[in-house]
């Protein structure tokens, strides 16, 4: 799957998928919190597309940042259906979406502290435990900080390291983070645990007022953010890159089109890469 | 747990603040932008509901629909993390607060439940269906149904009936509720008591169509059995091209 592209599936549209008439993506990403534990309809269609695509899931409710105890019935199910599909990469955000017993179905920012590294580490371990693989972890939006006291790279990396999971670098995040808390991206992601990045996610964004950016994936890619893609390439392994598209869904030939812009590009730096390296042995 | 008081303190003001909009010291925030999480929270929660009731925000007063919503999101810890589950709660909020007393809106509970029900039912995992004979001599046999299915009693029509409608005839309603197995699309079937009666002894499986008929005959004092089967053969018949009715039980 690495060195493909692949696309958040949405049941808006299933059927392009099915028939692969325009739509051809590398793999498919999904929410497990919106497949597990289902049947019917929607059940015989994961069925049909599993047998398709390659899936990666894509974690939302597991709130690895909460300071609320684990919820393990969830992991239970989250498991069985990670196993049920043969799906190799389990991602999450590095968030937290439930506190004080209340789900919000959002990503809220942890605060950026020594405590909460060792208390997210901790509790990422204790899944990885759970569900006997590496899980990975996603930098996520934010837009404002909550009571920091370090800088979002060092707290990313700190918990990388310290839980020994793997990561999911989202560019666009990097990309609208940058913009709202005024730092340089290159610089930011030269920071991160780069050699640990096993996932990309790319996808567009929206400016809601002069000093904020909202990260909606209801937009197409922006040409920023492809710059700041193609210089990350050059400084991870080959890993699958994932188009993120939530709303404002165009027509199948312009979601095409960005996959083909992604894949152009991973080959084009990837391929650039191995070239590189080859004559360096 | 490694996470200091203070750290949980700030998190859990954070959330409170998302949930019901009261300003609340916390450390290092941008106030221009907290509003956007509680802006976002809630449309998550306000998108699904609308999604999950459509005839209960088609129907109910723009701003009385607002009312229970902004409610539900601020004093209900919603609990499930699956969040398209999440209305079943809602569901029970709105039971619990009598919104069908405070609004005047005597049909709201049975209309959410009804329409929760067809999304759980929609969405429901798979349950295996009964091994079945094709036979169409059912007397002497247990019949065998779609066990993907509900009864439910509503004390209003609303069903059948636009809502604001419904509310004027109230009384017992009795439903089945199916999933098609080749669709999965849910259908409803309106029950009189008699043959509501009839479903749920077919469902329990421990009685032959005969003795079922021989119970209704005694409970509900029917003295012609001749039209009594007719009737419900004929029932059983459509519930059978309909998909409720499999077979018999092997």
């Amino acid at each position: 799957m690495s060195n493909k592209a692949g696309i958040g599936f949405r049941k808006d549209f299933a059927e392009e998928f099915l028939s692969g008439s325009v739509l051809k993506p590398g793999f498919l990403e999904l929410a497990p919190e919106n497949w597990m534990k289902i049947g019917g309809y929607w059940k015989k269609q994961l069925n049909r597309l599993a047998e398709m695509y390659p899936i990666t899931a894509h974690g939302l409710s597991l709130s690895i940042g909460s300071p609320d105890e684990l919820d393990m019935d969830f992991l239970k199910n989250v498991k069985y259906f990670l196993e049920e599909y043969n799906i190799e990469i389990y991602s999450e955000h590095l968030s937290f979406s439930k506190c004080d017993n209340a789900h919000l179905y959002d990503l809220l920012p942890i605060p950026f502290r020594e405590d909460a590294v060792k208390h997210v580490s901790q509790r990422i371990k204790q899944v990885q435990d759970f569900l006997g693989r590496q899980i990975t972890i996603e930098n996520v939006s934010y837009y404002t900080p909550v009571a920091a006291e370090m800088d979002e790279a060092t707290f990313i990396t700190n918990v990388v390291k310290e839980a020994g999971c793997k990561f999911l670098l989202d560019v666009n995040n990097v990309f609208v983070n940058a913009f709202n808390h005024n730092y340089d991206a290159k610089t930011f992601i030269a920071n991160l645990p780069l050699d640990q990045v096993e996932y990309i996610h790319m996808a567009g964004h929206t400016k809601v007022s002069p000093n904020l950016i909202i990260d909606t994936h209801g937009e197409a890619i922006i040409d920023p953010v492809y710059e700041l893609f193609e210089w990350t390439l050059e400084r991870v392994n080959q890993v699958p890159v994932l188009l993120e598209r939530d709303f404002n869904i165009p027509e199948m030939e312009e979601m095409q089109s960005e996959l083909n812009n992604l894949e152009s590009i991973m080959t084009k730096k990837w391929e650039t890469k191995n070239v590189i390296e080859n004559r360096n042995i | 747990m490694l996470l200091k008081t203070e750290t949980y303190n700030q998190q859990s003001n954070f959330v409170k603040y998302c949930r019901d909009g009261k300003e609340v010291a916390i450390l290092g925030t941008n106030p221009e932008r907290l509003p956007h999480y509680r802006r976002l929270v809630f449309n998550i929660i306000k998108d699904t509901l609308e999604t999950t009731f459509p005839i209960s925000f088609e129907y109910i007063k723009t701003e009385i629909w607002d009312e229970m919503v902004f409610n539900y999101f601020s004093n209900h810890k919603c609990n499930d993390p699956q969040v398209w589950r999440m209305p079943e709660e809602f569901v029970d909020f709105c039971k619990t607060e009598n919104y069908a007393a405070k609004f005047n809106l005597p049909f709201l509970n049975d209309l959410l439940y009804f329409e929760w029900l067809e999304v759980e039912l929609y969405m429901m995992e798979d349950v295996t269906y009964p091994q079945v004979n094709n036979t169409t001599d059912w007397l002497k046999e247990k019949i065998a149904v779609n066990p993907e299915h509900k009864i439910i009693k509503l004390e209003y029509p609303i069903h059948l009936e636009k809502p604001f409608e419904a509310a004027n005839k109230k009384g017992d309603y009795f439903l089945l509720l199916f999933r098609e197995k080749e669709t999965g699309k849910v259908q409803f079937v309106n029950l009189s008591v008699l043959f509501t009666f009839l479903i749920e002894n077919i469902v329990l499986a421990e009685k032959t169509l005969e003795e079922i008929f021989n119970d209704i005959l005694y409970i509900f004092g029917i003295n012609d059995l001749e039209m009594l089967r007719s009737e419900v053969f004929k029932f059983l018949k459509d519930l059978k091209t309909r998909g409720f009715v499999l077979g018999v039980h092997c």
